[in-house]
């Protein structure tokens, strides 16, 4: 198994003028990790990505994609690592096919080979209906799908996405991570991915990283990271206030905290998912019964916003400001 | 969800990751490419030839008839001595091509994804620059058929006139090594195109509309500097006299002088814009 790891160490980069994209950072990424990258914009998502596929240089410290550093093997990190950048870098007037033909033969396939494989590609990313459509005429979801497409050509092991659904509709959202995951569970692909969408983290990786103004704020799994923010609560709602007050009665030792708003209740504790059987018995020892009950867990936007102090925006960023 | 079944280890097997394109094939394919586009856009080619012809019929027709009274106008038709400007000046205006191309790569990212690729420098700067020559002598030949239309006779027959759209291609490419070094040092479509008419003065300054010996004293001192002089006077003596094998290889020598510099500076512009900063 050759090493698909990425790991970087005391990254820093400025800009000429003295800006600072990023101050220090440090992170590994496994072998066959989903890894997320989240931050806001300007906290230098996009100039780690850059740095990681070798179209900007560090100012500081290093980093190994594949075992490879990114500065002086710059050739070799190419070769195994497929990236898709957040501006889709896409001729319009060319097709899908030919786009990915000439990728192929590019990276020293055959005539013959690069076709096999753009048709490979196509079908894996559902165009094949639209190859020989100019790339001017796809709609934004599938120009990302063949971005993506054109970033897997030569069979990268280490693949980077910035941002690889900004900007799509719910379902070609869903497209893109069912795509994601597939590649990483049946190529054990190690994949990078930066986001704004803390549900897409959340649905996709199983390691995620907060980036904040240069640095890594919090790393960690989104569950571990939702865990340690806020508490957990259990929403009860009845069919009157009076039931209500009736049940907080009854429920008082419970939770740390209770909230009572007309006919609902909530009840903030740790570990609300396990105390739900006691709740319910406790409910029905006393008769009553509850219309709805939920359960609300922190995201990572509450992870988020404990960070960073800001709530993440999910306006498409520019690719210049990141 | 219906997807291929991709094996991983199939995936290996059929990596094709060590192996890169030679050389050749690789400036094959990138200049395919810029062919392919410049075809699927045809309307940008056609203002330059039209105003190339606009031009040849107009001096033709203005300037035709008092041909006679000029002195020293070598040979015996005007169509001849003017045609050479009007090719000139379709070789200045289609020199932007090149440079139009990769501009729009640039603006649209795809010069950043084909830097990803293991594709060579020289591969990136010749595609584009070999696809605007090879309109640069479609539009040459049209503008020539056109002549000929109006009564053009070659003094030097058909190997003269192709000879006329090989000067024509090699000035082209030599001005497409400028705005191509334009587009990269920009980055931006308007700076490239505003580049594309520096060039456009040199087309005055020099013997446009009379012979060398007829200029003004100042203006003879730049036409002399100007290499597209020795195009026009070796473009001339093909259409009017004959071989003059000393016209038409000072016409190639500029045109390699220039060429060369231009070819110089562009590499020197792709050496800064892909230097990683």
């Amino acid at each position: 198994m050759s090493n698909r790891e990425i790991v970087v160490e005391n990254l820093g980069k400025e800009y000429p003028g003295g800006v600072t994209a990023v101050n220090d950072v440090s992170f590994q990424v496994k072998s066959g990790q989903i890894f997320g990258f989240l931050g806001p914009n300007g906290a230098g998502k996009s100039t780690t990505i850059k740095i990681l596929t070798t179209l900007a240089l560090p100012s500081r410290g290093q980093a190994r994609v594949g075992g490879f550093n990114v500065v002086d093997e710059a050739e070799q990190v190419r070769r195994i690592a497929g990236v898709a950048l957040q501006e889709i870098g896409i001729d319009p007037l060319m097709k899908s096919m030919e786009l990915l033909t000439m990728q192929g033969q590019l990276f020293g396939a055959s005539r013959k080979d690069a076709t096999a494989r753009a048709h490979e590609l196509l079908e894996l990313v559902r165009l094949e209906d639209a190859a020989d459509r100019r790339v001017g005429t796809y709609s934004g979801g599938m120009r990302r799908r063949l971005d993506l497409a054109l970033a897997l050509v030569h069979k990268p092991e280490i693949l980077f996405l910035d941002e690889p659904t900004t900007g799509l509709d719910p379902a070609s959202r869903r497209d893109v991570w069912e795509e994601v995951r597939r590649l990483n569970r049946e190529l054990g692909m190690t994949i990078f991915l930066t986001t704004q969408y803390l549900e897409e983290a959340d649905e996709l990786a199983e390691v995620v990283a907060i980036i904040d103004q240069g640095e890594i704020a919090v790393e960690g799994s989104p569950a571990r990271l939702k865990a340690s923010v806020g508490t957990e609560s259990i929403n009860l709602a009845f069919d009157s206030r009076e039931t209500a007050e009736t049940a907080v009665s009854h429920l008082n030792d419970m939770a740390d905290n209770i909230q009572t708003d007309r006919d609902m209740v909530r009840l903030y504790m740790s570990e609300a998912a396990q105390t739900i059987p006691a709740v319910v018995n406790r409910l029905q020892q006393a008769n009553l019964s509850p219309i709805s009950l939920t359960l609300t867990q922190p995201t990572l936007d509450d992870v988020f916003l404990q960070v960073t102090g800001q709530r993440l925006q999910t306006e498409a960023a520019k690719p210049q400001a990141a | 969800m219906t997807t291929p079944h991709l094996s991983a280890q199939s995936y290996r097997e059929t990596a094709v990751r060590n192996n890169q394109a030679s050389l050749p094939l690789q400036i094959a394919l990138v200049t395919w490419r810029n062919l392919v586009t410049i075809f699927r856009t045809p309307t940008a080619l056609i203002p330059p030839l039209v105003i190339s012809i606009f031009f040849l019929v107009i001096y033709e027709s203005t300037l035709g008839k008092a041909a006679g009274f000029i002195p020293n106008l070598s040979g015996n038709s005007y169509l001849g001595f003017i045609l050479p400007l009007s090719i000139v000046s379709s070789s200045l205006s289609g020199s932007g091509i090149a440079a139009q191309n990769l501009v729009r790569d640039i603006e649209s990212g795809y010069f950043d994804k084909l830097l990803l690729t293991p594709v060579s420098r020289t591969a990136l700067l010749l595609g584009p620059i070999l696809a605007g020559a090879l309109i640069l002598g479609i539009q040459a030949s049209v503008v020539i058929s056109v002549a000929m239309l109006l009564g053009l006779q070659s003094a030097t027959g058909f190997a003269g006139l192709a000879a006329v759209v090989g000067l024509a291609i090699l000035l082209g490419t030599g001005f497409a090594g400028f705005t191509v070094s334009a587009a990269l040092g920009s980055g931006s479509a308007a700076a490239t195109q505003g580049a594309s008419f520096l060039f456009f003065p040199l087309t005055f300054l020099t013997a446009s509309f009379v012979p060398l010996e007829l200029l003004d004293g100042w203006l003879q001192t730049a036409a002399k500097l100007n290499p597209i002089t020795y195009v026009l006077e070796a473009m001339r003596g093909l259409l009017n006299t004959g071989w003059d094998s000393t016209a038409l290889l000072q016409g190639v020598a500029a045109c390699l002088i220039l060429g060369v510099a231009m070819y110089a500076l562009a590499v020197y512009a792709l050496r800064v814009r892909t230097r990683r900063s």
